[in-house]
């Protein structure tokens, strides 16, 4: 017995021996999502390392198990991350409460818009530098469209009418996310359509009635005319139907577009698949354009100056450039300018990255740190509308009670009435 | 007689249709492994394809399969073996000194929801520089592999008759002794069948290993979530790591498949 | 004999020990943790410093309708899964138990969901779900029957689960039945059928009391791991649609990181393990008594 304690005591500390024994003095951390932006990171990084001579330790993790490993290793205040790739609606602003970003006071943030400003910094420093943006578009099958001979919907009344037309029982005739908590981004672009918001000022105003009416519609379009089952549903279940060749129309964000005309990937030649700005609502056409990677260097960082010298490189002009050469939308406003750039961009996509550029709204969901229930609270709304067609008379009474929801966590939070 | 055919007909109908309830899922798993992205969503399903092996290319090319499959090897392995070496004398003492209380202290490992060690775990883990080690992960999963050890080693060696060990203790033996020369001797099949059951759910492991893994430690079921992606799932990568994930522990079954069998429920009927 | 020695002596210690303090030093930090964290107001959105709020996430949360939907969602979804698979089980075993061309064949199918990995397994069978191109739907169609909505609707979503899980673990309960089965002794069965009593009557009064204590073996084992079920629905629904799938296993990890209430999670998971506990001993006792 003594034997196998010890034999297990040496085999434990010979298994210790393996780690840091060799750490070099230039060495950093680095958390990428699975995202394809991380992906082409990954390539280049020998070269960073050549460059630098800082070695780079990787590793990429679905964005969900990002985030879960991320709070777990800021929270428990042992983190050993240097640099991480992070999402600034979703976990942005509560990261920055808890102190988990570096502030990039000396970073030269001149080449990012404003409103994509908004997201990376409160108040006057910025603690991120976004990456990539995307915006709300309607994608649509051209062929469909012409077998029935209807045009392209300008206005969200259209886009019912179409909707109604190319409904059948093989077809679907229009799909967005049903899945409550992740249908609220795609919701999101109806609301501002219809001249609502989800929060006015740190105040949640998705029960009023713009907002309610717009959750109607968005709830009578799937009710009606979506594909089955479409409240269990987010991008991963629309795509592979629309790729199928199973639904006419479906708005979401512009990072899928690669893929419905990736003939590897869809039944549907790429001739047939069109790409048209989100329809214009009642009140306005101010569909979401969000930053929805950026990338921040970690607070707990003992290696900060080798850590701001992998973001200065991670988010340089010239990899971004490499980005949307790849078809990946970056944030960097100078890209979307150089028309030798552009020509290799799909056309599709910077037409309608114009519109959403100009009107667009620079947020896809509630704006705050509990970001995670709010989304659940509205989530409900839409399960709702959609299972009634939007009929639901139940809906202006359960609205109030989850906005009254959002409140309080805002005030939880005290982000309550913070513009 | 001509009843008894019929009796003998129905009855082999029934073992096949079970049988091919069991295997459906793997068929389906594996021919869409083969398939291409657009196979796969086809409608009405594809029976009749041309197979592609670049799922495969993909698991085992871009992807750093040989590296997670080492990894939930090295850390299998050590956890089970470490919970081979605490769990065999802990399962003998409750055996043969009915110490119910022991194990269901034992057992407590295996009632405690797993995300509630999470940042517990990290925090430990990482003050004792223990992260991206196998340290982190194997003693992790020895939570899970020691309990299953000491479940059906303690139910297994009810099954060996005292005698036989009092018998050795009557010609000067120590019980230690005893236990080392004469017991463990005969525990093949229920080693064999905790050692299997054990291993299958420390290679299965997801939510441990997620936190506690690290690029260089990654096991392979965090390695199935490469193929989903922020705004794309590839559906054969993912059919066809899944495939590759079964393999081994499926191969390990069909060696030792007699034994687990035995061992399985030779700890059940006697527990 | 001779005199033990002082090994011998305390062997019912010393043999036990290494694992003992094994299991307690990597349980009682958790443990304390979990049980410390869920006296604290711990809200990484709020950025409030930590403090001690006594009993108030026991009310909050005990006071949650979500939570009592999930308690009552975590053991309907246990108990019918487990009580499928144990009857199911049961049976499959009363058929299988004689001798049959390709037995060994079968038992070793029979192992095979075992191994399947769940997180994988949840992946695929959300696809095979799928309403509108999966083939749950089209073999349903193409025998004429009625399309489901399976995990996709709020009423079907709990049964669609528990197939998956009857699915992965039925075989288990039917391997060890079996084996129990193949160890019960003649003579009753012969004394039975002296005494003329039917098949049925065999079956009713003889077989099944016998094998009562090695099904509810088996039955101790799922429910545990029934009750924490998380990688399945996790994979395959998140806890959806709205909360229709939602467990306290998963509850608790949405609160944990998804709203980052760490205090009221703590709640949550402490529930948890006490309704296995519960549970657990509460089938242990009951197989005591068939025992005897």
């Amino acid at each position: 017995m003594k034997k196998m304690l010890t034999s297990t005591v040496i085999l434990l500390s010979s298994l210790c021996l393996t780690t840091g024994a060799f750490a070099q003095t230039k060495e950093i951390r680095v958390l990428l999502a699975n995202h394809p932006y991380g992906e082409l990171l990954k390539t280049v990084i020998p070269e960073f390392e050549k460059q630098s001579g800082i070695k780079v330790n990787f590793e990429s993790l679905q964005e969900s198990q990002l985030t879960t490993k991320l709070t777990t290793e800021f929270a428990t205040k042992s983190s050993s991350v240097d640099v991480f790739m992070t999402r600034p609606l979703q976990e942005g602003k509560m990261f920055n409460k808890n102190g988990w970003y570096e502030p990039l006071a000396k970073y030269d943030f001149s080449d990012y818009p404003k409103p994509v400003m908004s997201v990376a910094s409160a108040g006057s420093t910025p603690y991120l530098v976004p990456l990539v943006t995307e915006w709300q578009v309607l994608y649509y099958r051209k062929d469909l469209f012409q077998a029935a001979g209807i045009a392209v919907p300008k206005t969200l009344v259209e886009l019912e009418e179409a909707a109604k037309k190319l409904n059948s029982d093989a077809v679907a005739g229009i799909a967005s996310r049903g899945k409550g908590a992740a249908a609220v981004t795609q919701l999101s672009s109806y609301v501002y359509n219809y001249g609502g918001l989800y929060l006015d000022k740190g105040v949640a105003v998705f029960d009023q009635p713009a907002a309610i009416d717009a959750i109607r519609y968005y709830g009578k379009l799937l009710g009606t005319y979506g594909p089955k089952g479409v409240t269990s549903m987010s991008w991963e279940n629309i795509m592979p139907l629309f790729q199928a060749g199973k639904v006419a129309m479906w708005t979401d964000a512009s990072v899928f577009y690669g893929q419905v005309v990736d003939p590897a990937k869809t039944q549907i030649p790429a001739a047939n698949v069109g790409i048209a700005d989100l329809p214009a609502g009642p009140k306005a056409q101010s569909p979401f354009i969000v930053t929805s990677w950026g990338i921040a260097v970690a607070n707990q960082s003992k290696n900060k100056e080798a850590a701001l010298k992998f973001l200065d490189w991670a988010s340089s002009k010239d990899l971004a450039v490499k980005g949307m050469l790849a078809n990946i939308t970056m944030a960097r406003s100078s890209v979307w300018k150089d028309p030798k750039v552009l020509e290799a961009v799909n056309p599709g996509l910077v037409s309608t990255r114009a519109l959403a550029a100009e009107k667009g709204n620079a947020f896809d969901r509630p704006y705050m740190s509990a970001v995670g229930e709010a989304r659940d609270q509205i989530g409900e709304l839409i399960i709702e509308s959609i299972n009634s067609k939007g009929e639901s008379a139940k809906l202006p009474e359960m609205a109030k009670a989850k906005a009254a929801r959002v409140n309080e966590l805002l005030k939880d939070a005290g982000e309550y009435g913070q513009p | 007689m001509k009843k008894n055919i019929l009796h003998e007909t129905l009855f082999y109908l029934v073992v096949i249709f079970i049988s091919l309830m069991v295997l459906f899922p793997f068929l389906w798993m594996l021919s869409s492994s083969f398939k291409t992205q657009t196979d796969i969503i086809a409608w009405p399903p594809k029976l009749i394809f041309t197979p592609t092996l670049q799922n495969y290319e993909k698991v085992f090319g871009e992807q750093d399969f040989l590296k997670y499959f080492i990894n939930s090897t090295v850390v299998g392995g050590l956890a089970v073996g470490l919970s081979l070496v605490l769990g065999l004398p802990a399962a003998y003492s409750i055996s043969r000194f009915t110490q119910r209380k022991l194990a269901l202290f034992i057992l407590l490992a295996r009632l405690m929801p797993g995300i509630s060690f999470l940042m517990p775990w990290y925090i430990i883990f990482s003050r004792l520089n223990l992260m991206d080690t196998y340290v982190a992960l194997v003693l992790s999963h020895m939570l899970i592999a020691l309990p299953i050890v000491v479940w059906i080693m303690s139910s297994y060696f009810n099954s060996i008759p005292v005698e036989l060990e009092e018998s050795a203790m009557v010609d000067g033996a120590t019980r230690q002794y005893a236990f080392w020369a004469i017991i463990l001797p005969m525990s093949g099949p229920g080693i064999i069948t905790s050692v299997t059951l054990s291993f299958i759910f420390s290679w299965n492991n997801f939510m441990f290993s997620q936190v506690l893994s690290m690029e260089k430690t990654r096991t392979l079921p965090i390695a199935v979530y490469n193929f989903v992606s922020y705004a794309e799932v590839d559906w054969g990568g993912v059919m066809a790591a899944a495939v590759a994930i079964m393999a081994p522990a499926i191969i390990l079954t069909m060696i030792f498949q007699k034994f687990v069998v035995k061992g399985l429920t030779m700890g059940a009927v006697k527990g | 004999m001779r005199r033990p020695s002082y090994i011998e002596k305390y062997l019912p210690i010393l043999f036990p020990l290494p694992a003992v303090i094994f299991i307690a030093l990597l349980m009682i930090f958790p443990i304390l943790y979990t049980l410390g964290l869920s006296f604290t107001n711990w809200n990484l959105t709020s950025g409030m410093p930590m403090s001690f709020v006594g009993l108030r996430n026991f009310g909050r949360v005990f006071a949650e309708p979500r939570f009592l939907d999930a308690v009552w969602r975590t053991l309907s979804f246990t108990f019918l899964a487990v009580f499928v698979e144990a009857v199911l089980g049961t049976v499959i075993a009363l058929i299988l138990n004689r001798t049959f061309i390709g037995k060994s064949l079968t038992k070793l199918l029979l192992l095979l969901p075992l191994v399947a990995t769940p997180v994988a397994v949840g992946i695929v069978f959300n696809l095979f779900y799928d309403p509108t191109i999966g083939l749950a739907n089209w073999a349903l169609s193409s025998l004429g029957l009625p399309q489901g909505l399976w995990v996709s609707d709020a009423n079907s979503v709990l049964v669609s689960l528990v197939i998956v899980d009857v699915w992965q673990w039925t075989p288990m309960i039917t391997l060890i039945v079996l084996a129990g089965l193949a160890g019960l002794s003649e003579e009753p069965f012969e004394a039975a059928r002296v005494d003329g009593a039917t098949q049925w009557q065999v079956l009713r009064y003889v077989t099944i009391p016998m094998v009562m204590p090695t099904i509810l073996t088996a039955v101790i084992l799922r429910l545990i791991d029934a009750l924490k079920t998380f990688d399945i629905i996790f994979a395959m629904t998140g806890g959806g649609p709205g909360y229709a799938s939602e467990t306290l296993n998963i509850m608790g990890f949405k609160y944990s990181f998804e709203y980052f209430r760490m205090g009221q999670a703590s709640v949550i998971l402490i529930a948890l393990f006490f309704f296995v506990l519960l549970c657990s001993l509460g089938i242990m006792k009951l197989r005591s008594t068939s025992e005897s």
